[in-house]
């Protein structure tokens, strides 16, 4: 092994976005900032041959497809990515069992992250509760995503705006101010 | 001082390396290849607990190690993570396979026949000690049959299900990327039918056979007929990103069909591993036969004795205890300490303590 | 789409030696780990070229986390010179490339095999804990497809009558290391064999700790600020080892988790755990000017 370790541009990348993602997760309410914008850099650093995606956006399923991605519809995904939520989608979702919570989706969606409706957050990761302002998202968003989950079963919500990233796992309980 | 070394540790593990390698001297390519030549049955039993078909790595890992089994198939399991998966192979049928040896204690006669093969079943086990005298061991030449069996062969239990007393195997018909891998996936349970024979294709012999034994003596409800055992070369078939299938070359492979009576039909257990290892695959066959309906905790229990087989973990962890454990061993005293304490302090004034 | 796109050029050995596939797996399983805190999630656990049992899971996470600005501080028992330690932290460098550090302060990532540092953990650090066996109803229930449901009903019950046994045995609760605890109030977790004098540490921390077992290939979380609680009945509190007047015969700190040292006229003394925090001490009793960080315990109790 008499070779420099030195990763490629790709390592680096994916190293770099999954370092946002798990804090974005790890401290819901506090967004990081990613490599770069948009959602191709998480395609790259968590999707392969074992997962199975919903995409709506071509070019995107594209590059999951490249990847190995099964494609598949809404509710058999464990990866969905949509620019835009619709409400119905949040129903959709899989949650996983009790037995294997794992098996719940993690959606990867667009919202505005400098703007929008007070929330506020409070779960493990969070110090004591946190209140911040998200848009783009629909109305009724948060209503509908507690109710289509009863934890431990539910999904992993990763909210995206340019290069920043928001975590919000499932253990994250969130009101509407 | 010298087991938490201050400051110490590096040096000492790479002169604790050294010494392990001076006993071996130097490895060379001939040693290597001699060790392939010599041990067929070594390197296969290493290439099978390996799930890795390469004569001469396996060769390198038993010259790296000296012959430490664990050490040599860890080092190949290690190696084998970090290649990348060009393609899945076509899947091998019974029928299809070049038979070596085959043999059936159900039946005096079967279909294709019985063809014993290479084996030391009826040999005298004697040392040949003149070879230590100075003098060479040569094998006799073997004589050919006058009527060569027919190197393809039909399977017993596909004879058995025609005449009803088998009910015959459903197919998979997952193909390719979609078969489950058990090197990519955890073992969950009950296990997927392909995570049980390929479990058991990589378990360490010494332990299947354990398990696979305790069964046999009557651990296990079924009582095992060896149905059909056979040593055999299995082509790897491949197809080209263009479409055209070929083989790109032969594995050794033995695998068992083993059966027993429950009602007024035949069960069936099997097992196959690569490389030819007749003890394994009789043992895991018989493990397969006796899973079903076993009770939990139970030596023939599928989540018992997948775990517990896998070599790389079994020994792994059995030699972890030599790691230090003094945090955890401080943490017991304690509580030890304490609890003593309490019932002394109890035995002396019973009103005053707690 | 052409070969090319599909393709990658050759190399001799992955960065950080598990390719893509092993840590896109590792990351899915941490998204989900950090999601339900306390909760065993199953993942493949590649080989590495270590055996089994030797901190193999902690390694892989580490592996995917590391990147070559991380600093890298490894310890086993508290001690970045213990040998096990020194392999991982010399092979984590060889592969990755990455600064190694023993002292905490410094440290991007922690990998450890039982125990917590004395120094307060800050909520950029990463502490990977080795775990030998991630289920903490083994004891009761050795069989993992059981033990499983039991996590999926909450169904505790079993656990909490083997403590309430030992203390109608013992009187006291005789679990030494590997104190079981209620996580985010849902999932009984084992915090790995840490001893009962780390448990706290994990409690509304503010670093995030991944716990990985690689031979029993699970995979579990406890995110910062988050309800570690370890198993206690009301009337019977929580005890951690009677350490905290011990006082270290090489550095003279006093307080912390110690090892015993037995001597050849049947008496012991002690020297501290957390092996750097000891230099450190060392150091700045010299009179050398080192940094020492904040400590959970104060004066031997934890200040909360």
């Amino acid at each position: 092994m008499s070779v420099f370790p030195v990763p490629s541009a790709f390592e680096t990348r994916s190293n770099a976005t999954f370092d946002a993602i798990m804090w974005a997760l790890a401290r819901p309410g506090m967004t990081r900032d990613l490599p770069e914008e948009g959602m191709a850099q998480i395609v790259e650093a968590l999707i392969d041959r074992e997962c199975a995606v919903h995409c709506a956006n071509p070019e995107l399923a594209n590059v999951a497809r490249a990847a190995g991605a099964l494609m598949v519809a809404l509710d058999a995904a464990d990866h969905v990515f949509v620019e835009d939520v619709p409400l119905a989608l949040l129903d959709q979702l899989r949650c996983g069992s009790d037995l294997h919570p794992d098996d719940g989706a993690t959606l990867i969606a667009c919202a505005d992250l400098s703007g929008g409706s007070r929330v506020r957050m409070t779960g493990p990761g969070v110090d004591g509760r946190v209140e911040l302002l998200i848009g783009g998202l629909p109305a009724d968003f948060w209503h509908r995503r507690a109710r289509a989950m009863r934890y431990p079963m539910g999904f992993e919500i990763l909210l995206v705006d340019g290069a920043r990233i928001l975590g919000v796992p499932r253990s994250t309980v969130v009101e509407v101010l | 001082m010298a087991y938490v070394a201050t400051r110490g540790g590096e040096r000492a593990i790479e002169q604790s390396q050294r010494l392990f390698k001076a006993e071996m001297g130097t490895i060379t390519p001939e040693r290597v290849a001699e060790i392939r030549a010599a041990m067929p049955y070594l390197i296969d039993r290493v290439m099978g607990e390996a799930s890795l078909y390469d004569e001469d790595l396996a060769a390198l890992a038993l010259a790296q190690t000296g012959g430490e089994l664990y050490e040599a198939v860890l080092l190949l399991r290690a190696w084998r993570t970090t290649q990348p998966r060009i393609a899945v192979a076509e899947p091998v049928t019974q029928g299809a396979l070049f038979t070596h040896r085959r043999i059936s204690a159900a039946f005096k006669d079967i279909p294709g026949g019985q063809v014993l093969g290479p084996t030391l079943d009826y040999a005298h086990r004697i040392l040949a000690t003149e070879v230590l005298d100075g003098q060479t061991n040569s094998p006799e030449p073997v004589e050919a049959a006058a009527k060569p069996s027919p190197a393809q062969q039909p399977s017993v239990a596909a004879w058995q299900a025609e005449n009803g007393l088998l009910s015959g195997a459903v197919s998979d018909t997952l193909t390719g990327n979609d078969i489950p891998d058990v090197t990519r996936e955890p073992l969950l349970f009950p296990a997927k039918r392909a995570h049980t024979l390929q479990s058991l294709a990589r378990a360490e012999t010494g332990g299947v056979l354990a398990l696979g034994y305790a069964a046999q003596r009557g651990y296990g409800q079924a009582h095992p007929t060896v149905n059909e055992l056979r040593l055999a070369e299995a082509e790897v078939v491949v197809t080209h990103p263009r479409g055209t299938q070929f083989s790109a070359g032969r594995v050794k492979v033995s695998q068992a069909e083993v059966v027993s009576k429950k009602g007024e039909q035949l069960e069936l257990g099997f097992s196959a591993t690569l490389g030819w290892n007749e003890v394994k695959v009789i043992a895991a066959a018989t493990l397969d036969l006796n899973s079903k309906g076993a009770p939990k905790g139970s030596a023939t229990e599928e989540e018992f004795f997948l775990y517990h087989t896998e070599g790389v973990e079994s020994s792994g962890f059995c030699i972890h205890f030599k790691l230090p454990h003094y945090v955890t061993f401080q943490s017991s005293l304690d509580a030890m300490r304490d609890a003593k304490a309490k019932k002394a302090a109890k035995e002396k004034s019973p009103e005053l303590a707690e | 789409m052409t070969l090319k796109t599909l393709t990658k050029p050759w190399e001799p050995m992955s960065y950080g030696f598990l390719d893509g596939s092993a840590k896109r797996e590792i990351r899915r399983k941490m998204i989900k780990a950090i999601a339900v805190p306390g909760c065993q999630m199953p993942y493949a656990s590649r080989e590495v070229p270590m055996a089994r049992g030797w901190g193999t899971g902690g390694l892989q996470v580490s592996l995917t986390l590391v990147n070559p600005s991380m600093r890298v501080k490894v310890i086993d028992q508290g001690a970045d010179d213990s040998v096990n330690a020194a392999s991982i932290r010399r092979f984590i460098a060889r592969v990755a490339g990455t600064p190694t550090t023993m002292d905490t302060l410094d440290a991007d990532l922690i990998q450890s095999r039982h125990r917590i540092p004395e120094e307060v953990l800050r909520e950029d650090q990463v502490l990977v804990l080795q775990v030998p066996n991630p289920e903490p109803l083994r004891p009761v229930q050795p069989n993992m497809s059981i033990a499983r449901q039991m996590h999926a009903d909450a169904d505790y019950g079993r656990m909490w009558l083997q403590l309430y046994e030992q203390i109608v045995r013992s009187g006291r609760v005789m679990q030494g290391a590997s104190y079981p605890s209620l996580v985010h109030g849902r999932h009984v977790m084992t915090p790995s064999p840490i001893p009962r004098w780390d448990v706290p540490k994990l409690h509304m921390a503010k670093h995030l700790t991944i716990l990985s077992a690689g031979r029993e290939k699970r995979i579990f979380a406890v995110p910062p600020f988050t309800r570690v609680e370890p198993l206690v009945f009301s009337d019977v509190p929580y005890r951690v080892e009677e350490h905290a007047e011990l006082t270290c015969h090489r550095s003279g700190t006093r307080g912390f988790f110690m090892n015993e040292i037995p001597q050849d006229n049947g008496t012991s003394t002690f020297e501290v755990s957390d092996s750097e925090w000891g230099v450190k001490s060392i150091r700045r009793r010299d009179g050398e000017d080192v940094a020492l960080g904040e400590t959970w315990y104060k004066n031997g109790k934890m200040s909360s």
